[in-house]
């Protein structure tokens, strides 16, 4: 990266050539099983380190964010591994990501919502006692909020649910929800 | 014949050094990394116990000193008995092998091979199955009902449980009251809370999460269940690669010192509380991030994990018979087989989830529960063995068979006998071709659907008294009439 910078290379060109369209070729080889999953995840690492050495050269408008998703697990439910893989994913395929944790009470989403003013909300639940908090989350978010979009996932979540308690859209995987994410952007 | 709790451990996936490895290495996790426990009780009672505890961090560090004095008073053998009928008891611990329905699953793949939201009525419906089949030796409550209010889960999955089947029952518990409303049910069922600890026929699951980490609903359940004295697993699942080690030693470690993490919690709470080390060792599939069930790490894994309990003298609750296919074919055939093999024949003695269930946990199938009696039969067949007596040597039959007629078929050796030395499949095909076409050519899942139903139709379980049905209805008004 240094030396791509040193040697003249604007530094849009670098992240746009070089990162996210390392990261667009990286997302469909996870979707097919071609590559693991911690390959994936340690080629975005590599392109968070890669952003950090010319974020000092970037100015507004060199990199175009793809919108700005806040994400958490709901109340009652400590599970985070595959929220934080969907939060990686989203990251390193252009989006901006506000990561709540887990644990997160319907109130707390929509502080979030309040204070980020995201285009996306992503919802986790691993448990089938916390889909109920996931109901719970939308419906309050949905008549407190205009114009935000909500994703969910997680094991016992499937697509007939999601549309019942009213979410946007449901992904099956973290491949998926960019994917998703992308589409509810569009 | 099969029963439950025959006794083997021919399958040694670890050395003794190697047990001695991961001992080592759990305790200093236990020791240096610690637990995470979030519940302030429980860390007031770790301390005052001699723990060391970070309430900052709330992390909890136990000493080796401290583990092997709760593995001490942990009993060695732990009794779930039947309901009214002790003919149906298992005798957890040692090298006794019993297999067993797991849960809970969301969905049914019904008789109709439509799939569909499970209910209270599955929840009947497959206990009164696992009633008549022999080789499911205990009841696991399986599946989630759908239709009962939120408030109203446990009790109703208790009660239809316990009124379908007298085969010992266990299952989760998913609401804080959910552990009290239960016990005083399953009392009123015994005559009085003390002939229920005295004989518990009903026992519960409490998770631990991987990596080392307890949340305060579950580790409440934990200590209500440990002081009324009721049966405790403490299920812990490590997904090899995402919340363990990628390496099956690394996930036996950490499985290893979560597992005891769960023996100490009830033993602080009341010394001699019955526990069963608990394991449920999987792996993850890397390139869709889904939880596996069915890898034969699992079965590895699981068969080590008994030898794990066997060297602390403790019972043990594993995992075996298990599928991520999603209905009954080769690939769960395959699976399960192997899955329960491994660790039936390094002795583990609560195998759940090795009846009925698919798709990773997640489904489960009436004509799946008598295709797995059938594996579980073969699977205890192979823990029974070879009988080595001298009527089985049988070296007078052959001196008086092998050079008079060579036909062994009619000898009364052969007749008393036959019975009794070979497992006898309810539903696998085992004629020829043409006898099989003119039936109808029928595969094991079709023959297995015809099995469920004729026992749904036919088998009546012994259901609880009409009296003691109607003060459960008064006291518990959300329960589901099925």
């Amino acid at each position: 990266m240094r030396e791509a910078y040193e040697s003249g290379i604007d530094v849009s060109v670098i992240v746009q050539d070089g990162l996210i369209e390392a990261m667009n070729i990286i997302g469909p080889k996870m979707a097919s099983g071609e590559m693991f999953v911690p390959e994936v995840l340690l080629s975005a690492e590599t392109m968070r380190a890669g952003l950090e050495v010319v974020k000092p050269y970037l100015s507004a408008g060199d990199v175009s964010t793809l919108g700005k998703v806040v994400i958490g697990t709901v109340e009652g439910d400590l599970h985070d591994i595959g929220k934080n893989m969907v939060a990686m994913m989203l990251e390193s395929s252009g989006f901006e990501v506000v990561n709540l944790g887990t644990d997160i009470t319907p109130e707390d989403f929509l502080k979030a919502v309040e204070e980020n003013k995201p285009d996306i909300v992503g919802l986790s639940a691993l448990l089938t006692t916390t889909m109920q908090a996931m109901r719970k989350t939308v419906t309050l978010l949905k008549e407190k909020t205009s114009n935000v979009k909500i994703m969910v996932g997680g094991a016992p979540v499937n697509d007939a649910f999601a549309r019942e308690i009213g979410a946007d859209g449901y992904a099956p995987d973290a491949a998926g929800a960019v994917q998703l994410a992308k589409q509810l952007m569009a | 014949m099969l029963t439950g709790g025959m006794e083997t451990d021919v399958l040694k996936v670890l050395k003794e050094e190697d047990i001695r490895k991961i001992h080592n290495s759990s305790m200093r996790v236990l020791a240096d990394v610690g637990v995470h426990v979030d519940e302030p009780e429980a860390l007031a009672l770790c301390e005052e116990k001699g723990a060391r505890v970070d309430h900052q961090t709330q992390r909890v560090y136990f000493s080796e000193d401290m583990v092997m004095r709760a593995v001490e008073t942990a009993p060695s053998t732990v009794v779930l008995y039947g309901r009214n009928d002790d003919s149906r008891n298992i005798v957890l611990g040692g090298k006794r092998v019993y297999l067993g329905t797991g849960g809970t699953a969301l969905n049914i793949l019904d008789l109709d091979r439509k799939r569909r939201p499970t209910t209270a009525a599955d929840i009947a419906r497959t206990a009164q199955l696992v009633d008549a089949l022999d080789n499911v030796h205990f009841f696991v409550i399986p599946c989630h009902p759908h239709d009962a209010a939120e408030d109203d889960v446990d009790v109703n999955r208790f009660f239809h449980a316990m009124n379908n089947t007298t085969k010992p029952i266990m299952g989760g518990i998913f609401t804080e009251n959910g552990v009290d409303r239960v016990i005083n049910m399953a009392a009123v069922v015994a005559g009085g809370m003390e002939k229920l600890v005295e004989k518990p026929f009903i026992s519960f699951i409490s998770s631990i999460l991987s990596p080392l980490k307890m949340d305060g609903l579950r580790t409440r359940i934990l200590f209500k269940s440990a002081r009324a004295g009721i049966p405790l697993a403490t299920s812990v699942a490590p997904l090899a690669g995402a919340t363990s080690p990628v390496t099956l030693a690394g996930t036996l470690v950490q499985m290893n010192a979560e597992a005891l993490t769960g023996v100490v919690l009830t033993q602080l709470v009341r010394p001699g509380a019955p526990v069963l080390y608990s394991a449920c060792p999987t792996i993850m599939d890397m390139s869709t991030m889904s939880f596996l069930f069915g890898s034969v790490e699992s079965g590895i894994m699981n068969a080590a994990a008994a030898q794990l309990a066997q060297f602390y003298r403790l019972p043990i609750y594993s995992t075996g018979g298990i599928s991520d296919s999603k209905q009954p074919d080769q690939q769960a055939g395959f699976e399960k087989a192997i899955t329960a093999l491994m660790p039936a024949l390094a002795g583990a003695n609560f195998i759940h989830e090795a009846a009925g269930q698919l798709d990773s946990g997640m489904t489960i199938s009436y004509a799946q529960y008598v295709i797995d009696n059938d594996i579980n039969g073969y699977v205890m067949r192979a823990v029974r063995g070879v009988e080595m007596d001298e009527d089985a040597l049988a070296e007078e039959v052959i001196t008086r068979v092998a050079p008079a007629t060579g036909n062994y078929l009619a000898h009364k050796h052969t007749v008393k006998r036959v019975r009794t030395e070979f497992y006898y499949p309810r539903v696998a095909t085992r004629t020829n071709y043409e006898t099989w076409e003119k039936a109808g050519g029928k595969d094991i899942w079709a023959k297995a659907e015809e099995e469920a139903r004729r026992i749904l139709e036919n088998h009546l379980p012994q259901r609880l008294p009409e009296d003691v049905v109607a003060r459960i209805m008064r006291i518990e008004p959300g329960i589901i009439a099925v």
